[in-house]
């Protein structure tokens, strides 16, 4: 199966032999699963956007028109998850305060910036703070190395107000960061 | 003007640089769970026939279904004798079987064998990710579960003998309860539905049709 492109993969699901489903899971599921965790600061909740990105992709893999970019389309579910996930997130905080936030200013556990307190901690608790907006701009833009025009095309959101969001992410982390990076 | 455009360009390349120092770390690996797929397959398994039904075998299917093949020493050996299918014995050949390099696979063998003697037919499917491989044919009036192919102990190889009259047969395989194939490598016929079948012609004792 590892063999398989991500075209020929989908043409067999398609064909009736939803096994090789299997082979797009693994190939993608890592790649998915970082930018998830960083954007949702919790590997529980990143779990969950996965599970409900991959099984809308499963359902809707008709649709998928260009079989060999996969993972581009992939990709795009799973950010519309994040951002869906997030919103819900904050609706219901704002209904029930006293519920443990799952978003700002959470850490994954487990991840690289608990097993570095000093840099990668304070870092993604920095990220944990930006408004939903800003930090997904900044993740697609530095951390995924997207163009703006890629995620432009992936968010519907025009170039000019992607990097005017990068931007106020990066002042807003200077300022959270300044004791960490002197700036 | 010039010194504005000169400050603007330094305040970029200061925050290409920060935002370069905080992306580092983020970018670290990240491992998806390791339940997640079995969560994502078995859910899968649950709405992919309704949604992504199995087409009554074309060969298209059969060929991505032999492309997952897990290879092994043994599948490579199967697949070299062109199984999927069918290896005609006689009643006295029963323990014949795909077993080792030296072994061939079973060949009909027609010592000792009556003229009225049931021929012992051996199917064996091969592929890596069936959870259930059924057999049906006219031989059991295409009742499925009549007939289940059982694991042989290699990894996805999956055999049953089943006695057949001398004669004509018409069969396929069912697998995972769902997908309906056909022996790539043998005679096909289809009915007034269009749905193939597979052909095996079983031989009368002393005779080396297969």
């Amino acid at each position: 199966m590892a063999g398989l492109s991500d075209a020929e993969l989908i043409a067999s699901v398609l064909n009736g032999n939803v096994e090789s489903f299997s082979g797009l899971v693994k190939r993608h599921q890592d790649s998915c699963a970082r930018f998830a965790v960083r954007m949702l600061g919790s590997r529980v909740d990143a779990d969950d956007v996965l599970q409900s990105a991959f099984m809308r992709a499963f359902r809707g893999l008709r649709g998928c028109k260009d079989p060999e970019h996969f993972g581009g389309w992939l990709y795009q579910i799973v950010v519309n998850e994040c951002r869906t996930y997030a919103s819900r997130q904050r609706r219901r905080e704002q209904r029930f305060p006293s519920s443990t936030p799952a978003i700002e200013g959470a850490v994954a556990p487990g991840s690289e910036a608990e097993t570095d307190p000093d840099v990668g901690g304070h870092i993604e608790r920095a990220l944990g703070t930006l408004p939903t907006d800003q930090r997904e701009a900044f993740l697609l833009k530095h951390v995924e190395e997207l163009t703006y025009e890629e995620i432009s095309e992936m968010t519907g959101v025009s170039v000019s107000a992607l990097k005017m969001r990068v931007k106020r992410a990066c002042d807003a982390l200077r300022g959270q960061l300044e004791g960490v990076y002197n700036g | 003007m010039a010194e504005n455009f000169e400050i603007g360009d330094r305040e970029a390349a200061d925050d290409a640089a920060f935002a370069e120092r905080i992306a580092v770390p983020l970018r670290a690996q990240e491992r998806a769970h390791p339940s997640l797929e079995k969560r994502l397959m078995d859910r899968v398994r649950m709405e992919g026939p309704a949604l992504y039904p199995a087409r009554a075998d074309s060969h298209a299917s059969w060929w991505w279904t032999r492309r997952v093949f897990e290879y092994t020493p043994l599948t490579g050996l199967a697949a070299a004798a062109g199984v999927t299918a069918i290896v005609a014995l006689s009643s006295v050949a029963i323990g014949t079987r795909i077993g080792s390099r030296n072994h061939d696979v079973a060949r009909p063998t027609t010592a000792a064998v009556k003229p009225d003697t049931i021929q012992l037919v051996r199917f064996v499917f091969v592929d890596a990710k069936a959870s259930s491989v059924q057999l049906v044919g006219d031989f059991n009036e295409w009742t499925k579960g009549a007939t289940s192919l059982k694991p042989s102990g290699a990894p996805g190889v999956w055999v049953a003998s089943v006695p057949l009259q001398p004669g004509r047969h018409e069969y396929a395989f069912i697998v995972n309860g769902t997908r309906w194939v056909t022996d790539p490598l043998a005679v096909k016929s289809s009915d007034d539905f269009g749905t193939e079948s597979s052909v095996i012609r079983v031989a009368r004792p002393g005779k080396s049709e297969a």
